[in-house]
């Protein structure tokens, strides 16, 4: 147990190193969130209601705000750092730890994320709960935010793992990294609030796993008109994702190990 | 003896895709079947016992590499048997990896953005060393080098050669029965080279560690190695100890002269084979102002290439220098063994 904690605690530490790097990410995401509050402001304006989708202005900008911030969050350039670590043939030192080198690398970046969640994502939130005059409801949503948020995160890490073992057979993850950047920023509701997608789109995308990701646990804060049924089934959706996702990347990394050729020496 | 690492007609071949040149190559090559095989590794076996310092060469590319991947369980072999402890270690690559080190003389195990203590600490978490054989290790580190200044400098701020030892030490840390050590003092300077090897020698002799090193150094290889495996194209050309490849050879002097004004090289060579027509195995080169001649002493002495040379060229300075590994190896590969 001790040696999770530990690896857990090096993610933390090495962050804290890098404490500009904390800095520039706030900055970073502040200039997003002005392009997002004009860009959805105009759309309210030109549209002329108060309420599109069922979500006022005020509605969107909370999602979008703490969707941004969980942005920051699970932002781990996993698939970049598998990538340089493949190329450079650095795996290899991964690869001789003690321990299965994905669960090695996840606790690291557990911990990177530990950090960010208390120097981005609380600071966020309360912000948010106070310019919005406590339009937050604070009960036992928060408790299903939080364990929805966790299993989001599993399957982010399992998403990121599975593309970047694909590397592993292409050598090159520019294009590949792409294309899941795009669909889990614009599938998972992390851009664009699922509500509106047109109909058919989103019930697609309720099947899908990136949804999983970030609309799941944010209707689970937001949406206060969630029944105890919805809320339950919403999170056993996930819950099966995460049990494939966890099963499938096993056996995908398994079987690619099997015909690795670690690069240079 | 305890035998640590036992390879038993090992082969590794590599499939490789034939790429073609150009756009349109490249195109094709996307839907390319046509693999070739490669065989990096041919053939091997060899056992190592406890506590021995094995040095392992040969030139780029010889297949060092694919083997001591091999022995750390990250390369399935394509047939033969291998046991390192005992096991089989790329079907226990976790087990394996608690009984050895691996030391990467380019690359880092470390935390690159953290003090080496932390990096050791979380090492030691990872490798569920205990507390005390921790603190004893530690303490046995610093009795043999002067750790100390480095615990609380991140990876960053150090030197390569700093970095290495500190490597070095990290890959120690949780006493495994194999340490592999991959050009361990490439780019290093003169001091830095003989504090590594220092290192080495004292771990090796302290804890009984089973050392397996490759390396181009040769100096390596002479402080350290009393054992020398020689690979090349894959196959193993020469396993034995340091003493019998020196005894093999150690008929090979080298006579070194300094010339005084111009001479041209291919006329002594001209001279020197008509003087000892019976000589089969001498080779003269030069090397700056030095010419060197490599010859075998009951076939040409030493004595009288240096009175013939004298005969017609004024010499400055000279030096007799017995052979060194370098050679060794070079004849080796030349295929004069």
């Amino acid at each position: 147990m001790n040696k999770f904690l530990t690896l857990i605690k090096s993610g933390i530490l090495v962050t804290l190193r890098f404490r500009l790097g904390v800095f520039v990410t706030i900055i970073g995401n502040l200039i997003y969130l002005i392009i997002v509050y004009f860009l959805w402001r105009s759309i309210y304006l030109s549209s002329g209601n108060n309420v599109l989708n069922g979500m006022t202005f005020e509605d969107t900008m909370i999602y979008l705000v703490l969707a941004s911030s969980m942005f920051t969050l699970l932002e781990s350039y996993l698939t970049w750092r598998m990538h340089e670590d493949i190329q450079s043939g650095k795996i290899i030192l991964d690869l001789i730890k003690p321990m299965g080198y994905q669960l090695y690398k996840s606790l690291g970046l557990i911990g990177e994320m530990l950090f960010k969640l208390v120097t981005t994502l609380l600071p966020t939130f309360i912000v948010v709960y106070f310019l919005s005059n406590f339009h937050i409801q604070l009960g036992i949503n928060l408790i299903f935010f939080f364990l929805s948020m966790i299993i989001g995160i599993v399957i982010s890490l399992c998403i990121d793992f599975l593309v970047g073992t694909i590397c592993l057979y292409t050598q090159s993850i520019w294009g590949v990294n792409m294309i899941k950047e795009v669909l889990v920023l614009l599938l998972s509701g992390a851009v664009i609030p699922l509500n509106f997608f047109p109909q058919p789109l989103k019930n697609i995308t309720m099947y899908l796993p990136f949804q999983a990701i970030y609309n799941a646990p944010l209707q689970q804060l937001l949406n206060t008109e969630l029944s105890i049924y919805t809320r339950f089934s919403s999170m056993g959706i996930q819950l099966i994702w995460l049990v494939a996702l966890l099963l499938i990347c096993k056996v995908f990394w398994w079987k690619s190990l099997r015909i690795i050729t670690v690069n240079g020496g | 003896m305890n035998r640590i690492i036992e390879f038993e007609n090992i082969t590794k071949e590599f499939k490789i895709l034939n790429r073609r040149e150009g756009l349109k190559g490249s195109i094709k090559d996307l839907v390319s079947k046509n693999y070739s095989v490669i065989r990096a590794v041919n053939d091997i076996s060899l056992s190592i016992g406890k506590g021995e310092i094995v040095g392992y060469l040969g030139p780029n590319g010889a297949g060092k590499s694919t083997t001591i991947k091999m022995m750390t369980g990250v390369l399935e072999p394509t047939s033969g048997t291998i046991a390192v402890n005992g096991k089989i270690p790329y079907k226990n690559r976790c087990q394996n990896a608690r009984n050895i080190g691996v030391v990467f003389g380019q690359r880092t195990q470390l935390w690159w953005a953290l003090p080496m203590i932390e990096s050791l600490k979380i090492l030691k978490d990872i490798y569920q060393v205990s507390d005390e054989a921790y603190k004893s290790q530690l303490a046995l580190y610093e009795s043999i080098i002067n750790v100390k200044p480095l615990y609380n400098k991140t990876v960053r701020e150090m030197s390569l050669g700093q970095r290495t030892l500190c490597d070095i030490l990290a890959a120690f840390l949780h006493n495994p029965s194999v340490i592999f050590l991959d050009e361990p003092t490439i780019g290093l300077d003169v001091s830095m080279k003989s504090k590594i090897r220092h290192l080495i020698k004292e771990l090796n002799a302290r804890q009984k560690t089973t050392v397996i090193l490759t390396t181009h150094d040769i100096g390596d290889v002479d402080a350290l190695c009393e054992r020398i495996i020689i690979i090349d194209k894959g196959s193993m050309i020469y396993d034995d100890t340091a003493g019998n490849l020196k005894k093999y050879f150690g008929a090979y002097r080298t006579l070194k002269l300094k010339i005084k004004g111009e001479y041209i090289l291919s006329d002594i060579i001209q001279a020197l084979e008509l003087r000892f027509l019976n000589q089969t195995s001498m080779v003269v080169r030069t090397s700056e102002e030095w010419i060197s001649i490599l010859s075998k002493e009951d076939e040409a002495p030493i004595m009288e290439i240096l009175m013939f040379m004298q005969g017609f060229i004024l010499i400055n300075d000279i030096k007799i220098e017995e052979i060194n590994t370098e050679d060794i190896i070079k004849k080796i590969y030349e295929g004069n063994i």
